[in-house]
């Protein structure tokens, strides 16, 4: 599996042009707390803490005893900035999903699949290669992202807000949630890429793995909901649980067979 | 036949309700070129990828000496096939290096990259290692393509149209490569539509459309088919000897010039034809057992269909 990794990552890097549209997206979706914290309050001559708007912000946020501290605006830019650590997790995923549904689909189209489905691979080899060749970018690129979206909160929010971002609930969304969301989202490309016959179609079903994530983003902003950390030690055993599904899913879905003479 | 390396016994494939391969027999001895003739659909490359383990018989069997191959054993045994697929199939953003590299560590190679050095120098690629697949001419891929089926030296080479738009240069160096794998005692099945290409090198073929229609080595379908005939150069017009062979008891004596070409019953008749034609004062100038070309044996078993 190692080899068949090792190829993967290796196509990737002669085609970096694969990750411009995540890093597009990410770019923009890292673009829009700062606008909506910073730049706007500032241009509007407004604070945040003054609007009615995010009483429900102020609330909220000071539940949290280690930020009890923050002044309130500091307490409402550290709400926004921290709600959109989901949207920021979203972003590595459809960059890798497009890898992923191409995955397949893509080697079958250029032909390369039968000379290595004669080689001693397994399916399971296979498909964990083709997982991990989308999910360790996506992962790098969480990362990335959460960096520099951290140095700019420091550099940009009132002080004291980045250590919003190291608690450890917005630790586990972004290096525990997020990752093992990405990789059911990536298993479940795969699985679809070995099934259809045109990468789009992949890409198309394989991206709905984004709309719980952005159901949560819109019940945790709205105040219905929110990802306590016990939540999240819940929802990352279950996503573990569907991850295994999964990659028992994909390899009873993949039929070489069929790949082989039914696709053109 | 002593030893069978490669075995298919009673193969068939059905895909729905089409029979793509029919009840399918043969046994392949080490350094045997065996070639697949058919028609498009005939299911030649299905019978190689059963051959290669990637799909499954319907019914029937394939063996690898005394294993059977099966879904359970087929990741084992696939170590022992090299299977030339029909387009190269190389990854194009990959460097020719790359791509072999990839192949000779999925092979489970204890040392791959002095394996694909040893390739590379092998089928003259040693100074295009570097190289991006995609910018390759179709020769090269093929050559490359070649490389990789053979890495982890396969005693068994299963080759799908090896010499498909290829130039004659290439194609004829894909003769020489084959060629060397027989001396080496490799067992190799080739499917293919150039006939000519099958004629040279091909100790035996089967010839199929789902079902196998002939099998044999070419000599034996020929003789088969049309019949053995002795070719025979006279210094003088041939009509004029054609009463005495008759009279020896040949009845199908065709004379063109000066070439007598005479249908045969065994090899013992060649010598007394030439004894005779010498009695009667002929100057024999040459004798050669006449034969078919592989595209006339071919064109007879398929009923006029190429």
């Amino acid at each position: 599996m190692i080899a068949l990794l090792g190829k993967e990552l290796a196509d990737l890097r002669r085609n970096p042009a694969l990750f411009m549209p995540a890093i597009l997206a990410g770019s923009l979706s890292m673009l829009l707390p700062f606008v909506i914290a910073i730049m706007v309050p500032a241009f509007a001559g407004e604070r945040l803490s003054e609007s009615s708007d995010f009483e429900v912000a102020l609330e909220m946020y000071r539940d949290q005893g280690a930020l009890r501290a923050l002044d309130p605006e500091a307490a409402v830019q550290a709400w926004i900035f921290q709600q959109f650590l989901v949207l920021l997790v979203v972003t590595p995923v459809t960059a890798a999903m497009s890898i992923a549904a191409y995955s397949i689909v893509g080697e079958k189209q250029a032909r390369t699949l039968e000379p290595l489905l004669a080689t001693p691979v397994t399916t399971i080899e296979l498909l964990g290669a083709k997982v991990l060749g989308a999910f360790l970018p996506a992962l790098a690129l969480t990362g990335a992202t959460f960096l520099v979206y951290l140095a700019g909160v420091s550099v940009f929010a009132e002080p004291g807000v980045f250590r919003a971002l190291l608690l450890p609930g917005s630790l586990a969304v972004t290096f525990l949630l997020g990752p093992l969301l990405s990789l059911a989202a990536l298993q479940l490309a795969v699985c679809v890429s070995s099934r259809v016959n045109d990468a789009r179609s992949a890409q198309q079903i394989g991206a709905l793995v984004v709309l719980p994530l952005t159901a949560a983003f819109i019940l945790q902003v709205t105040g219905m909901f929110r990802l306590t950390l016990p939540l999240i030690g819940a929802a990352a055993l279950a996503l573990l649980a569907v991850n295994i599904g999964l990659l028992l899913l994909g390899t009873v879905l993949f039929e070489r067979e069929s790949i082989l003479t039914r696709w053109k | 036949m002593p030893f069978r390396v490669l075995s298919a016994h009673h193969l068939t494939r059905r895909f729905g309700d089409r029979v793509a391969v029919d009840d399918l027999s043969f046994e392949l001895a080490p350094g045997e070129i065996f070639a697949l003739l058919g028609p498009n659909g005939a299911g030649k490359t299905t019978t190689l990828r059963m051959l290669a383990g990637v799909i499954e018989p319907s019914s029937g069997s394939v063996r690898l000496g005394e294993d059977v191959l099966t879904r359970q054993t087929a990741p084992r045994l696939r170590s022992r096939i090299g299977l030339l697929t029909e387009t190269p199939g190389l990854w194009e953003r990959l460097t020719i290096r790359q791509n072999l590299l990839v192949y000779a560590r999925l092979h489970g190679l204890t040392h791959p990259t002095s394996v694909v050095d040893e390739a590379l120098d092998m089928f003259d690629l040693g100074d295009r290692g570097g190289d991006i697949a995609a910018e390759l001419s179709k020769g090269l891929r093929q050559r490359v393509a070649f490389a990789r089926a053979l890495l982890h030296r396969p005693d068994i080479v299963l080759l799908d149209e090896p010499t498909a738009g290829l130039d004659p240069r290439s194609a004829r160096d894909v003769r020489d490569l084959v060629r060397r794998l027989r001396s080496e005692r490799r067992t190799i099945v080739i499917s293919s539509h150039n006939l000519d290409e099958v004629e040279r090198v091909a100790d035996r073929v089967a010839v199929m459309r789902g079902r196998l229609v002939a099998l044999d080595t070419p000599p034996a379908l020929n003789v088969r088919l049309f019949g053995a005939r002795v070719r025979i150069g006279l210094g003088q017009p041939a009509s004029a000897f054609v009463d005495i062979l008759t009279r020896a008891g040949f009845v199908d004596i065709q004379a063109h010039d000066g070439t007598l070409s005479i249908a045969v019953h065994d090899d013992n008749a060649t010598p007394i034809i030439v004894r005779r034609l010498v009695e009667a004062g002929a100057d024999v100038v040459s004798v050669a057992r006449e034969q078919a070309r592989l595209e006339d044996v071919y064109l007879r078993l398929m009923g006029g269909e190429s």
